[in-house]
């Protein structure tokens, strides 16, 4: 039997590029169901989510920051049990059309989670040095603790099988989730993979990561991360 | 500083210490009578007012403890405040996250029920 495979996308303010996201989910997955987190925009997100048919919209009413919305995703993702949830950013950056092959690896089992990453050989992705000096300090920090040979831990391009969607549906950071949750993943046995791919530029919006948030930034997951290391994920059980 | 200290303290520093610890403890009972003050929350406003009625009216206790911190009897009082103080705020930054954690899940729920319902609207149109 086919999984059944949810795509999950956050979304704050990004009337400028939600659009050609769902259209290139179309285009590229259509058997694939959508659900998009609306964290309480300001702009058209909304309405211009509501004019594609057969995607899911799940209105915040106000905003509670990316951890938060991936993680009502998740929920969504939990309560209609989907065997599959692939999580995608709703400005354009991440190749949709990589999406299958994300989903066919987690359904080959490699791993329990795949991450599409922007760092291995094939990709010409290019961040700022201040943006790579923190990622590469951060990586360093999560394969101490994970040990797992994942070299971009902060890409939200992932997909998940049916015990990380468990997991994550009980425990999700609040903010600049996205390397804490490997760390998670790991506390709770589970495994992660990554597979390499090309990140297109920004279509529109604001990236959530600016200079003067750096800072608060590194020491936060830092933080997190070393705390994670002594306390106890109940691992999740299959009931069905 | 006028006669000798009465017990080893200033008799105006012990009325300004009862006066503040009574007042306190007036204060936080009639805010919990209101139901302003949640019971569980004044439990700590209630200890400082009742350490320090026990320090007024007990000035031996100030006098016995100053030599151990090496510190003036008056400084005594100002490090019994302050570890009040930090301990107030530090039990309420517990119970805001608590509460900021709650929350989150309150609204995430309250989400995704909005989505069931308007998907149940449209299945019975």
């Amino acid at each position: 039997m086919e999984p059944r495979v949810l795509i999950i996308i956050p979304a704050y303010n990004e009337e400028d590029s939600i659009g050609n996201v769902l259209q290139s989910i179309r285009d590229h997955c259509p058997e694939y169901d959508v659900v998009v987190i609306d964290d309480g925009s300001a702009d058209a997100t909304a309405q211009i989510v509501g004019r594609f048919e057969n995607v899911a919209l799940v209105r915040l009413p106000y905003n509670l920051g990316i951890g938060a919305s991936v993680q009502t995703g998740y929920k969504y993702a939990m309560q209609e049990g989907y065997d599959i949830a692939v999580q995608c950013d709703a400005d354009g950056q991440h190749p949709v059309d990589r999406i299958p092959s994300l989903v066919a690896r987690v359904t080959a089992g490699d791993a329990d989670l795949i991450i599409g990453s922007r760092y291995v050989a094939e990709s010409a992705y290019k961040p700022s040095l201040g943006r790579r000096v923190g990622k590469s300090i951060l990586s360093r920090l999560v394969d101490a603790v994970v040990g797992g040979g994942i070299t971009d831990t902060t890409s939200g391009f992932r997909a998940a099988n049916r015990k990380v969607i468990a997991t994550f549906a009980k425990y999700y950071p609040d903010d600049y989730p996205e390397a804490e949750a490997l760390v998670i993943v790991h506390k709770s046995g589970l495994k992660a993979a990554e597979t390499a791919v090309e990140m297109n530029p920004r279509q529109g919006g604001r990236t959530s990561i600016r200079l003067l948030h750096a800072v608060y930034y590194m020491i936060k997951v830092a933080l997190a991360i070393f705390i994670d290391v002594f306390r106890k994920f109940t691992k999740h059980v299959e009931t069905r | 500083m006028g006669e000798a200290p009465q017990f080893g303290i200033e008799l105006s520093h012990r009325v300004a210490l009862l006066t503040a610890s009574l007042a306190l403890l007036c204060l936080v009972l009639e805010l919990v009578r209101r139901g302003y003050l949640k019971e569980r929350y004044a439990l700590l406003w209630l200890a400082t007012s009742g350490v320090g009625l026990l320090l007024g009216c007990f000035p031996g206790l100030i006098v016995f403890i100053s030599p151990i911190l090496q510190v003036q009897y008056l400084t005594v009082l100002f490090i019994l405040s302050f570890v009040f103080l930090l301990s107030i705020v530090l039990v309420f930054t517990v119970v805001i996250s608590r509460l900021t954690e709650r929350h989150r899940q309150l609204t995430q729920e309250v989400a995704l029920l909005a989505n069931r319902l308007k998907r149940l609207e449209k299945k019975s149109e």
